[in-house]
C-alpha cells in the first residue's frame, strides 16, 4: 500500500477528458467540417447545421453557442422529419440512428442540395451517405464515401482523408 | 476493515488534488480520434447501452485493452484478476472440481450468478459441486468455455436483476460481449511456468474477422490451450504410504475453444445475428493416492479424467417496424457434457480388476427463446418481451466394474440406480420501463412473471432511482425481488457407492430414504435487495463510487448434512448414510464497494490508468428453516458460507503506457478465511499478491511482453495446529482449498501479440 501512495504523490496531470458517445458526436461535426469545401454559389451569413430527430438533448447548443465554421457563425437548425429540410438552409444534416429505416428517403430528398451528410447509422457511408461516425475499442472511427461527397459538388481536405477510412458505395 | 479505509481515501483525496481541466475547444479532430469515450454497459438497461459510471446500478466494465495487458488466459483468472470480492478458488483433490472451477460474487453461490454472451443467458455447466469445496451444492457456468481475445468487453452488474433477467441474477449479472465488427486479425501465443519449475502453460489464439457489408461481420476465434499440474503436496506419513505422490495443486488440462460471432443486414433494417461457442476440455486430476496393500504392494494413485464438451449457439435477427417499436427474436441453445473415466485405479472387490474404467457422464441442455420488444417515447424507454426455456439434466451410468461393490478406487461410476433423465420448461413475461424525468432525475422499474413447470410461479420486480444532486455529483438506488429456480442437478442428482455392503451418497430430495431425514421436493430460492450509493466526478479524469449493498434470502438450497441411518432402518434399505438437497437456510449478504478510477493522459504519449477497488461483503446465516439443519450439526457447511471466503478484497490495478512500453501493475489484498476440519475451523491469513505486465511494441502490430502473475511467490499460511495425515500442516493437504489464489506460487510468463 505505501509504494502504491508514493507512486501516486509522483502523478502531475494534463486533460484526458472522458466524454459520451453523443458528446463525441456533437463535437465532431464541428471538427469535420474544418476539412470539407464547400462549392456553394450563394453565400450566407451563417454555418447551418442541422439536426433530424435530435438525440443530443442541449449539448450541441452547449458545443456551438457563440462558435464559428468557415469563419461564420455556427446556426443550429432542430426538426422532426426531413420535409421540414426545405425550411432551413443547411451546409450539414447530421441523421441519427434512430433514423435508419428512413434512410433511404431522406437521401434521396437532400439530393442535389450539396449537403455534407454525417451519420452513425450502421453502414451509413455505404449506403450512400457521406461521413460514418462509429466507435472501435471506446475511440471513435471515421468512414467516409467520397463518392457521395463529389456527388454533391463537394471535396474533403486530404488531412481528413488520411485519418479516415474512405469505402466504396455498396452496390445492392 | 478501518485499517484498508483510511489509506485508501487517502489516495482518492491526494489524486484528485491534482487534476485539472482544459477546453474541448483546444482539441483537434487527431486529438479526438485518440481519446476514449466513457464506458458504457448495456447489462441492466434494455434501452440501450447507458454510461458505467452514471448507470442506476452499480456496473463495471474491463474493456480488451485491459485484457489483453494481463497475461492471463482464462476468464476466471481474469474476473479474478479485476473485480473485488470475485472469487474463484484453484482446489483439488474434489472429483469434478479440479476440473470446472467454482466463482462467487459477494461471498454468496456460483448459481446466484447470471452470465450472458451478447446479453443471451449462458446456461451452467452439468457439474453440481458435491465436495467440502467453496460454491458446493450448486452447479455454475463453466467460463473457460470462452476465449479472451474472442472478447470486446465484460460488464458486471453488481445488483440483484432477476426482475430484468429471471433465475440467478441474485449476486449480479456477468455480460461477456463479444468483438464485432472492424477489429483486425490477430494471432498470439503464450508460455509460461511456475517459479518451482512445473505447471507448465501453453496458449495460442486465433482471431480472424470478414467483414460484411453494411458493417455486418463474421468473427471466428479459436484457443489452444494446454496446462500442466503443479504439485504442492506434503509428505505422506500414513501408515504404508503408496510410492506415489497425490496431486495437490492445478490439473493438467488441453483446452480447445472456438468461437464464431456474426452479424449481418437483411434488409429494410433489420439485422440477423449469431454466435457459437464450442469448448473441448480434457483435464486430469489424482484422487488421494491408495497405501499399500498385499494386492497392491506400491500402492497406486487413481487419476479421474474429466472430458468436458461445451456448446452454445444463439441465432436471432431484430430490427425496427413502424411506429419506432424494435423487436429482437432469439434462441439460445446450450449443452455441457462431462464424460468421467478412471485410469490407473482398481476396483477392490474385483479380481482380477481392470486399471481403467468408464464412470458415467452428467449432461444439461437448455434453450431459451425470446422475443423482446421495445419503445422509446420522449423522456420515457419501455421494453417488453416474452421467454419460453426447456432445460434437460441427465445421469448416465459407468461401466458396471466402476460402481461394482466399493467401485474403482478415487470415484466409483455412477450406478444404474443414479440414472436420470429430467425435463422442464418455463416461460416468462415481463416489462421494463425507464423515465428520465428530469436532466437530473431518472427512474426505471421492471416487472417479471415466471411459471416453471416443476415448482411453480414467481412474480419479481426491481425499482431504481438516480439523482444529479449536482453536476458531478450522483447518488443511485434501487430495491428489487428476486429468485433463483432450485437446479436440475440438485432436485434430480445422486450418486452413490457402497462401503462395507451398504449404500451411501447423495440421495434425491424426492427418494424415500431421503424423505425419512425430512427432504422435501425443492423450492426456488427467493431474495430481497437494496442498494444505495453514489458517484463523484472530481472532474473528468477522477472518479470515486461508494455503494453499500444488503441481500437477503430466503430458503437457500444446501446439500444436506450426512445422516447415519438406524440399524433397523439399514437392515430395511440397505443404506448406511444419507445426504440430500434441502431448502435448509436464510442468509443475508451486506457489504459495501468503493471504487476509485483515475485516467491521466501526459503529454508525449503517456497515459495512466489507475483503479482501485475495495470491496466488504459479510455472509451471515440467519435462519434454518427445517428441524434436521441445526448451526450445531452442519457447522462445516455454515461456516463454509460465512466464513469460507475473504469478507475484505482490494484491488489496485495500474497501468502506465509511455511511447512503445506498457507497464501494468497489479496489486490485491484477499481478507482471511476459514475452513472447518472435523468440526473445528482453522483460520487463514490475509495475503497481498502482485502481478505485472510490461509489454513492448516492436511495431504497431507486433507487441511482445513479459510478465508475472503472483510476482513474489505469495503462498498462503499452512493448517496451523492440525496434523492430519491428509489435511494438515505436515500432511498431504498443507494448504486449504478455500484458497482464493490457490497455492501454486509464482507463474511467469512470456507472450507476443501480431496484427494482420
Amino acid at each position: 500500500m505505501k509504494r502504491l501512495f508514493i507512486l501516486l504523490l509522483l502523478v502531475v496531470t494534463t486533460l484526458n477528458a472522458s466524454f459520451s458517445e453523443d458528446k463525441f458526436k456533437a463535437m465532431i461535426i464541428g471538427k469535420v467540417a474544418k476539412y470539407v469545401v464547400w462549392n456553394k454559389k450563394e453565400s450566407t451569413p451563417y454555418f447551418n447545421i442541422t439536426i433530424l430527430n435530435n438525440p443530443f438533448g442541449s449539448t450541441i447548443d452547449t458545443i456551438y453557442h457563440n462558435k464559428r465554421i468557415d469563419g461564420k457563425e455556427v446556426k443550429i437548425h432542430y426538426i422532426d422529419t426531413i420535409d421540414q429540410l426545405t425550411q432551413t438552409q443547411s451546409d450539414i444534416l447530421y441523421i441519427p440512428n434512430s433514423q435508419a429505416s428512413q434512410l433511404q428517403n431522406i437521401l434521396d430528398t437532400i439530393k442535389g442540395k450539396g449537403i455534407f451528410t454525417i451519420s452513425d447509422i450502421r453502414g451509413f457511408a455505404q449506403k450512400g451517405g457521406m461521413l460514418q461516425l462509429y466507435f472501435i475499442s471506446r475511440k471513435i472511427k471515421l468512414k467516409i464515401n467520397l463518392e457521395s461527397v463529389k456527388e454533391e459538388n463537394l471535396n474533403i481536405r486530404s488531412t481528413l482523408l488520411r485519418i479516415a477510412k474512405v469505402i466504396k458505395e455498396e452496390n445492392e | 476493515m478501518n485499517s484498508m479505509l483510511i489509506p485508501f481515501f487517502c489516495i482518492i483525496f491526494l489524486s484528485s488534488l491534482h487534476a485539472q481541466n482544459n477546453s474541448v475547444d483546444d482539441l483537434s479532430l487527431e486529438d479526438m480520434l485518440d481519446m476514449e469515450t466513457e464506458l458504457t454497459a448495456d447489462v441492466g438497461s434494455r434501452s440501450g447501452a447507458v454510461s458505467s459510471l452514471y448507470s442506476l446500478s452499480p456496473t463495471d466494465v474491463v474493456t480488451a485493452q485491459e485484457i489483453q495487458h494481463t497475461g492471463i488466459t482464462s476468464l476466471t483468472d481474469l474476473l479474478r484478476y479485476f473485480v473485488a470480492g470475485f472469487n474463484a478458488p484453484e482446489t483439488s483433490v474434489a472429483d469434478g472440481s479440479d476440473h470446472i472451477r467454482a466463482f462467487t460474487l459477494r461471498g454468496m453461490s456460483p448459481d446466484q450468478v447470471l452470465v450472458l454472451i451478447n446479453g443471451k443467458r449462458v446456461h451452467t455447466s452439468a457439474l453440481l459441486h458435491v465436495n467440502g469445496t467453496i460454491g458446493r451444492g450448486s452447479s455454475g457456468v463453466d467460463l473457460d468455455t470462452i476465449a479472451l481475445s474472442a472478447i470486446e468487453k465484460i460488464e458486471v452488474l453488481r445488483d440483484g436483476a432477476a426482475a430484468q433477467y429471471g433465475s440467478d441474477a441474485i449476486s449480479g449479472v456477468i455480460n461477456i460481449i463479444l468483438k464485432g465488427a472492424e477489429h483486425t486479425d490477430e494471432v498470439s501465443f503464450h508460455a509460461g511456468q511456475r517459479k518451482k519449475g512445473d505447471g507448465r502453460e501453453l496458449a495460442a489464439d486465433l482471431f480472424v474477422t470478414k467483414q460484411l457489408a453494411y458493417d455486418g461481420f463474421v468473427n471466428f476465434t479459436l484457443q489452444i490451450k494446454q496446462q500442466e499440474q503443479t504439485q504442492r503436496a506434503g509428505k505422506d506419513r500414513r501408515n504404508n504410504a503408496p510410492d506415489y505422490e497425490t496431486h495437490v495443486g492445478i490439473p493438467d488440462a488441453t483446452n480447445i475453444v472456438a468461437l464464431l460471432n456474426s452479424d449481418s443486414e437483411l434488409g429494410n433494417g433489420a439485422n440477423i445475428y449469431s454466435h457459437f461457442t464450442f469448448n473441448y476440455r480434457e483435464s486430469e486430476a489424482s484422487t488421494f493416492a491408495r497405501v499399500k496393500t498385499a494386492a497392491y504392494p506400491k500402492g497406486f494413485l487413481p487419476i479421474l479424467q474429466a472430458d468436458i464438451t461445451d456448446i452454445g449457439l444463439t441465432v436471432g435477427a431484430k430490427g425496427e417496424i413502424q411506429n419506432g417499436y424494435y423487436w429482437d427474436i432469439s434462441n439460445t441453445l446450450g449443452y455441457n457434457h462431462i464424460r468421467y473415466s478412471m485410469r490407473d485405479t482398481y476396483n477392490y472387490d474385483l479380481n482380477p480388476s481392470p486399471s481403467s474404467f468408464y464412470n458415467g457422464t452428467l449432461s444439461f441442455l437448455q434453450n431459451t427463446t425470446n422475443l423482446d420488444m421495445k419503445k422509446h417515447f420522449n423522456t420515457i424507454d419501455i421494453a417488453f418481451g416474452l421467454e419460453h426455456r426447456i432445460e434437460n439434466y441427465t445421469i448416465k451410468a459407468g461401466d458396471e466394474n466402476s460402481y461394482f461393490k466399493s467401485g474403482s478406487q478415487g470415484f466409483s461410476g455412477y450406478r444404474k440406480e443414479n440414472e436420470v433423465d429430467a425435463t422442464r420448461n418455463s416461460d416468462a413475461i415481463y416489462f421494463d420501463v425507464k423515465n428520465k424525468f428530469s436532466e437530473t432525475f431518472s427512474m426505471q422499474g421492471a416487472l417479471r412473471y415466471e411459471n416453471y413447470s416443476d415448482f411453480g410461479s414467481t412474480t419479481t420486480a426491481k425499482m431504481a432511482l438516480s439523482y444529479f444532486v449536482l453536476e458531478n455529483f450522483f447518488l443511485r438506488s434501487s430495491a428489487s425481488t428476486g429468485f433463483r429456480a432450485p437446479s436440475l442437478s440438485q432436485s434430480h442428482y445422486s450418486h452413490t457407492s457402497t462401503f462395507n455392503g451398504l449404500i451411501e451418497g447423495t440421495f434425491k430430495p424426492s427418494d424415500e430414504v431421503a424423505r425419512l431425514y425430512g427432504a422435501k421436493d425443492l423450492k426456488a430460492e427467493k431474495s430481497k435487495h437494496f442498494t444505495v450509493g453514489g458517484v463523484y466526478q472530481f472532474n473528468d479524469e477522477n472518479s470515486l463510487s461508494l455503494d453499500y449493498f444488503y441481500t437477503y434470502i430466503n430458503d437457500r438450497i444446501i446439500l444436506s448434512n450426512e445422516y447415519e441411518l438406524t440399524p433397523s432402518e439399514q437392515n430395511m434399505y440397505g443404506i448406511n448414510k444419507v445426504r440430500f438437497f434441502t431448502n435448509a437456510v436464510d442468509t443475508r449478504t451486506s457489504g459495501i464497494d468503493i471504487k476509485y478510477n483515475l485516467d491521466h493522459k501526459f503529454s508525449q504519449n503517456a497515459t495512466l490508468k489507475w483503479s482501485l477497488w475495495y470491496n466488504y461483503s459479510k455472509n451471515r446465516v440467519v435462519s434454518f428453516n427445517d428441524n434436521t439443519t441445526t448451526r450445531k450439526n452442519s457447522f462445516e457447511q455454515i461456516d463454509r458460507m460465512e466464513n469460507g471466503q475473504p469478507k475484505e478484497s482490494f484491488k489496485s490495478i495500474l497501468s502506465y503506457q509511455y511511447n512503445k512500453v506498457t507497464t501494468t501493475l497489479n496489486t490485491s489484498y484477499v481478507g482471511g478465511y476459514r475452513q472447518v476440519i472435523d468440526d473445528v475451523a482453522y483460520s487463514f491469513d490475509a495475503q497481498w499478491y502482485t502481478d505485472l505486465d510490461i509489454s513492448y511494441s516492436v511495431t504497431k502490430d507486433f507487441h511482445i511482453a513479459l510478465g508475472a502473475l503472483n510476482l513474489f511467490d505469495t503462498i498462503p499460511n499452512k493448517w496451523d495446529s492440525l496434523d492430519g495425515y491428509t489435511y494438515g500442516y505436515n500432511g498431504i493437504k498443507p494448504y486449504s482449498r478455500y484458497s482464493p489464489y490457490g497455492y501454486s506460487g509464482a507463474y511467469y510468463y512470456l507472450r507476443t501479440n501480431y496484427r494482420f
